[in-house]
């Protein structure tokens, strides 16, 4: 029998004629940081809500820490832990009032609560603001309660949903730090982002989602490798862009650039810039800007999606098409 | 690393269940309660509209005590119940206010995704509501007997004022709660309100049934409100009206209070499920 945490068979979920989710096939193995990374719209959040036993599969199947998600709900609400993408928190209560419900509704004996509680607070460094309402703690306080909240029970697999969206850099670094200590600890991470970044520096393995699909999985290194060649991104005058395309794609494949910069994939690598840039000279091209780029997340991403998740509001996500979960429609501000 | 294999056990007894329902439920009123301190002017429209419904009712329709056969010679006496009706429903559709507060800003999804039980998410919060409702009761029987409300039966008119109050709220928020899970947006809100509102005013809420002629008077004469304002006034006409205290006056409001109630609660529990679902 397959023991990993979290597996995930042609799950499928319609809101109606919307195909949020088209079949995903996943397998998170014990002790490790998974990170579902894709833009919004593209069903991370809808597929996570199926995981954590918050929406129904419209069909296929799934096992969260063992159990099925359907059948077996309540024991997978035992197994995990849970933090959503807004951070849903009461704001008229504290975080020692909190962290006392979570306690209870987890059936966390009297006689522990207080004492795990005050770990966790120590934990994501909110002891001083224990007693202080949530209305009153910065976007970064309330996401370090959110994950404290979801810990309270010692989960075995833990889901992050976006968990550093709208947060400074330093809130952002002092999250990843503690997903690390969690996955060091033991605990398995389901890690949903748009962030490549975010990504990249938690992962063990990623998937990449784009319209309710997985287009591709494995290890972030294996995957940039993948890719092959660097990218070479220049930027020029749009009456130019078709002459430009013409002398790049003799170097290599074409690959989408944010907001309006032409990429090739250099299939003779870096060393053909000089190369490069003297054609696109002769071309009568005028270079505003030229940068060379390893291959990175947004090139798989790019590959296999055909557009960058870098700058990806202009992207067509499945959001645009209305594949995705109807309350969840909404746009977020980006890094 | 542990896995499927050492996945937490899973099983209680039936009494853990039980007990984990009960400090679910409590820790839920005590939240409810927190919000209550903390927000009141969420709070305030639940006591200052049964207060001012008693005093305009009761001065602007005081000439009612005057028609022939009228069960009490206060008007006081009479809308006073009216007032606590209409406090108990407001408070009863106010939880359905609050949980779509809940539903919209995802605070429900994470008491969704704990593996409490659904009951405790319905109990915890209705209890809450009993506990505000008999808060706005003694209030309104306070300011009652400033204005000259009298009880005719001692303090089973106040029992049974109170129980009818904490039977609508019930019924209510049962209301309230089923239709926020199913609507999940303000729409249930609308809803809500006028039906319950209508609902209430389509029975003797504000005149006795023998006034009224008619559609009106065959609704009200159906209507199970119309027993509940039977049993919430039987403490407050006079001795000798044929309303005034008695099994037979009670128990049609008490029936009514217990198959609406359940009829409400029910509903409530098999919309939540059908969110899960």
């Amino acid at each position: 029998m397959n023991n990993s945490p979290i597996i995930a068979e042609n799950l499928v979920r319609h809101f109606g004629d919307v195909h949020a989710v088209k079949g995903i096939d996943l397998e998170v193995k014990a002790g490790e940081v998974f990170g579902f990374l894709g833009p919004n719209g593209a069903g991370k959040s809808t597929a996570v809500r199926m995981l954590t036993t918050l929406l129904r599969p419209t069909s296929g199947t799934a096992r969260v820490a063992g159990f099925d998600v359907v059948k077996q709900a309540d024991q997978v609400r035992r197994n995990i832990g849970v933090a959503l993408q807004d951070a849903a928190i009461d704001p008229l209560m504290t975080g020692a009032e909190l962290l006392a419900l979570q306690a209870v509704l987890y059936g966390i004996p009297s006689s522990s609560l207080k004492k795990r509680s005050d770990e966790l607070l120590e934990r994501v460094g909110l002891t001083a603001a224990a007693s202080r309402r949530v209305s009153t703690y910065s976007g970064g306080m309330r996401r370090r309660l959110d994950l404290a909240l979801s810990l309270i029970h010692q989960p075995t697999v833990l889901f992050l949903d976006e968990p550093t969206t709208g947060l400074d850099p330093m809130s952002r670094l002092t999250l990843w730090e503690e997903v690390r200590r969690l996955n060091r600890e033991g605990t398995t991470v389901m890690l949903t982002t748009q962030y490549l970044e975010e990504a990249d520096q938690l992962a063990d393995r990623i998937a990449i989602i784009d319209h309710g699909k997985i287009v591709r999985e494995g290890k972030p290194a294996d995957l940039k490798a993948s890719v092959g060649a660097p990218t070479l991104i220049i930027n020029t005058n749009i009456d130019q862009v078709e002459k430009a395309n013409a002398v790049l794609s003799t170097f290599g494949d074409l690959r989408p650039g944010a907001e309006g910069a032409l990429g090739v994939g250099l299939r003779g690598g870096a060393s053909q810039v000089t190369e490069v840039v003297r054609k696109l000279d002769e071309a009568g091209v005028h270079v505003q800007h030229l940068e060379i780029n390893e291959p990175s997340l947004d090139d798989v991403f790019a590959e296999a999606t055909g557009y960058r998740l870098e700058g990806a509001d202009n992207a067509p996500s499945a959001g645009d098409n209305g594949d995705e979960e109807p309350k969840k429609k909404k746009r977020r501000g980006r890094k | 690393m542990s896995t499927t294999a050492n996945a937490v056990s899973t099983t209680l007894s039936t009494h853990d269940m039980h007990s984990t329902t009960m400090r679910s439920s409590w820790q839920l009123v005590k939240r409810s309660l927190i919000n209550t301190r903390r927000l009141p002017s969420a709070f305030f429209p639940t006591l200052a509209m049964p207060i001012f419904n008693m005093i305009s009712f009761s001065g602007t329709f005081f000439a009612l005590t005057r028609l022939p056969g009228f069960p009490t010679d206060r008007s006081v006496n009479w809308f006073m119940p009216l007032g606590l009706a209409m406090g108990a429903a407001f408070s009863g559709v106010g939880l359905g206010f609050s949980l779509i507060r809940d539903l919209e800003n995802g605070f429900y999804d994470r008491l969704r995704m704990s593996p409490t039980s659904r009951t405790s998410l319905i109990v915890g919060p209705i209890l809450a509501t009993w506990i505000r409702v008999t808060l706005v009761t003694l209030i309104v029987f306070g300011v009652g007997t400033l204005l000259g409300a009298r009880p005719t039966a001692g303090v089973l008119s106040y029992l049974c004022s109170w129980i009818a109050a904490i039977g609508i709220s019930t019924i209510g928020a049962g209301w309230g709660l089923g239709l926020a899970f199913r609507f999940q947006d303000m729409r249930g809100a609308a809803i809500m309100q006028m039906s319950i509102f209508l609902t209430m005013f389509l029975s003797t809420a504000q005149v006795p049934l023998y006034v009224m002629t008619g559609w009106l008077h065959t609704v009200a004469r159906i209507n199970p409100i119309t027993n509940i304002f039977r049993l919430s006034r039987s403490g407050w006409v006079n001795a000798t009206d044929p309303g005034y205290m008695s099994w037979s006056n009670s128990y049609g409001g008490l029936i009514a209070i217990a198959a609406l109630s359940a009829l409400t609660v029910i509903f409530a529990l098999r919309s939540l499920q059908k969110i899960d679902n």
